[in-house]
């Protein structure tokens, strides 16, 4: 579904991720960790465009994006919940989550999802009138997912969704990553959290200094000694 | 002091201070959305002012390239006004095409958009004074039509004039800031451009197109321009192509003054500046041009962020 070839991303003349290759099938959740720096956020931004790649391609269900403008990316299918929330803080959380779905025009379905997504999340729905600058953290990572979600998206992309969440929030966010999987929904995983991630996610990539260091299945991963000793501790 | 004074002030102030709040608020919207002054709104402005001129009374001046030359059609002036600000919402967009745009997908310093923004305001007014000389054009006091000059209010012992151009002044910028406030606040496209404003790379993860919301944003901004340079131009006459540099700086004192980015600041700040002008005692009125920046002053010392501002931690 998403596929990315030798593709090399830098800030300026600073190479941050080398000839990252990757791929992402259709119903999947895979993962993609490492430690702080290596380099994953980049590997998103890159996918959503909000990054040019210095060389390499990136292609979503076999249509090369590489040439694309972000929101032309999120019309093909591809939602992207960026880092560290992202929220509108100067809108209400309704407006956020309609914004969300500003690619669409079905009133009744956005109407529908609203719903969905404050069924998922019920503190978003006695909160919906409100400011989402004035939301706590766990709520904004929800209204950040919620909102990602709202554009119906075949592939989600989600960067960190458990930082900075009170352990119980965290794990309620990756049975909720998990919920959306098994109806369909594939998802690229960016976690610090290596446990959790590797936990709920079919396959995973290690990242190391902008360079992709281990790759495969989950479990075997997670067996795997020097994952272990780096990552899991 | 009686009443009939205090309220030809008033109409005299409002009239005029809604102007400057539409004016200003072409500076807004483009400093909310790319957090930089447009330089060249002030000749976007003299530029509107020119071709509404132009399109009402079907003829160029004595001098300059197009001297003496006709349109084979007059327009009735509430259809110049339109053609005349839509037309200088496509010169903001020329703007944003020759100052903005190549300088921000290099990922340039957003200073120095300012300083290519001044050098089309430069091009623009040069550019109007080739083709329309540089005389003064003034409507005739036919371009409202048949209507009456001005309606007398008996008020107690006075008398209020108000005269039909400021009527116009006033219902014209009434409707446009009713309408764009309305816009910005309740549409979804409205939304989207706050979404732009404050956030560009969310944004365009929402799949809102940033470049083509900038793109309107200085449509609008040129369109805002043009309409106050008509309206200005109207009631005072274009005292040559250098006739938006004055308003332009004055436009700059009001969106400081109601708090730079702020939207009702700028629409504040033009009313506040436009009474102030007004209820200047006659003995002074030598001191009418200092009136905006002697506010700005006194009322900076007081609030740093302006009337509305918020705090600067935001956009600088
Ligand atoms: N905007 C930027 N400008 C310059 N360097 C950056 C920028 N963003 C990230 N980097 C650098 O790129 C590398 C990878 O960063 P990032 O992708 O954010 O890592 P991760 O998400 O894995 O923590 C780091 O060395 C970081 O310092
Ligand atoms: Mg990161």
């Amino acid at each position: 579904m998403l596929e990315l070839k030798g593709v090399t991303l830098a800030y300026g003349p600073v190479t941050a991720v080398h000839e990252a290759t990757l791929r992402v099938a259709q119903g999947e959740i895979v993962t993609l960790i490492g430690a702080n720096g290596a380099g994953k956020t980049t590997i998103l931004r890159a996918v959503s465009r909000l990054i040019k790649p210095k060389s390499g391609a990136i292609t979503f269900e076999g249509r090369d994006i590489t040439g694309l403008s972000p929101d032309k990316v999120v019309r093909l299918g591809l939602a992207h919940c960026p880092e560290g929330r992202q929220v509108l803080a100067l809108q209400s959380v309704r407006d956020n989550l309609e914004l969300g779905a500003y690619i669409r025009s079905d009133t009744a379905g956005i109407r529908q999802d609203l719903d969905m997504v404050f069924g998922l999340f019920p503190r978003l729905r006695e909160r919906a009138a409100q400011l989402a600058g004035t939301l706590s953290g766990g709520e904004q990572q929800m209204l950040a997912i919620g909102r990602a979600l709202m554009c119906r998206p075949r592939l989600l992309l989600l960067d960190e969704p458990s930082l900075g969440l009170a352990p119980i929030i965290a794990q309620e966010i990756f049975h909720i990553i998990a919920n959306l999987n098994q109806q369909g929904m594939t998802i690229l995983l960016v976690e610090q959290n290596a446990h959790m991630a590797m936990r709920t996610a079919h396959r995973a990539y290690v990242l190391e200094a902008g360079l992709i260091v281990a790759q495969g299945d989950a479990k075997a991963l997670a067996g795997d000694e020097r994952v272990r000793k780096a990552y899991l501790g | 002091m009686s009443l009939a004074w205090f309220l030809q002030n008033l109409v005299n102030g409002l009239s005029i201070g809604s102007v400057y709040a539409v004016f200003a608020l072409g500076y807004t919207l483009v400093f909310s959305v790319l957090g930089i002054l447009n330089f060249a709104h002030g000749a976007v402005f003299t530029l509107g002012a020119y071709l509404t001129y132009v399109l009402a009374v079907g003829e160029f001046g004595l001098n300059g390239l197009l001297a003496g030359m006709t349109l084979p059609f007059k327009l009735p002036f509430a259809l110049a006004l339109l053609a005349g600000a839509l037309l200088s919402g496509l010169a903001g967009v020329a703007v944003e095409h020759l100052a903005f745009r190549p300088l921000r997908k290099r990922g340039a310093d957003a200073l120095l958009a300012l300083v290519s923004s001044l050098g089309v305001a430069l091009i623009l007014v040069n550019l109007i004074q080739y083709l329309f000389g540089a005389e003064i054009y003034s409507f005739p006091s036919d371009v409202l039509g048949t209507l009456p000059p001005a309606v007398i209010l008996h008020v107690g012992e006075g008398l209020v004039a108000m005269r039909t151009i400021q009527v116009v002044l006033f219902g014209v910028s009434l409707l446009l800031l009713i309408g764009l406030a309305w816009f910005i606040q309740f549409t979804k496209q409205g939304k989207a451009l706050r979404a732009v404003a404050e956030n560009p790379d969310t944004a365009s993860l929402l799949g809102i197109s940033v470049d083509a919301f900038i793109l309107g944003t200085f449509f609008i901004s040129g369109l805002l321009g043009g309409l106050s340079g008509t309206l200005i131009g109207v009631s005072f006459g274009l005292s040559g192509p250098y006739f938006g540099v004055a308003y332009g700086l004055k436009a700059l004192a009001v969106i400081v003054l109601g708090g730079l980015g702020s939207i009702p600041g700028a629409v504040l700040g033009g009313l506040v500046i436009g009474l102030a002008e007004a209820f200047l005692p006659p003995d002074m009125s030598s001191f009418k041009e200092a009136v905006p920046y002697a506010l700005l002053f006194i009322v900076l010392l007081v609030r740093p962020q302006g009337l509305l501002g918020k705090n600067a931690e935001e956009k600088v």
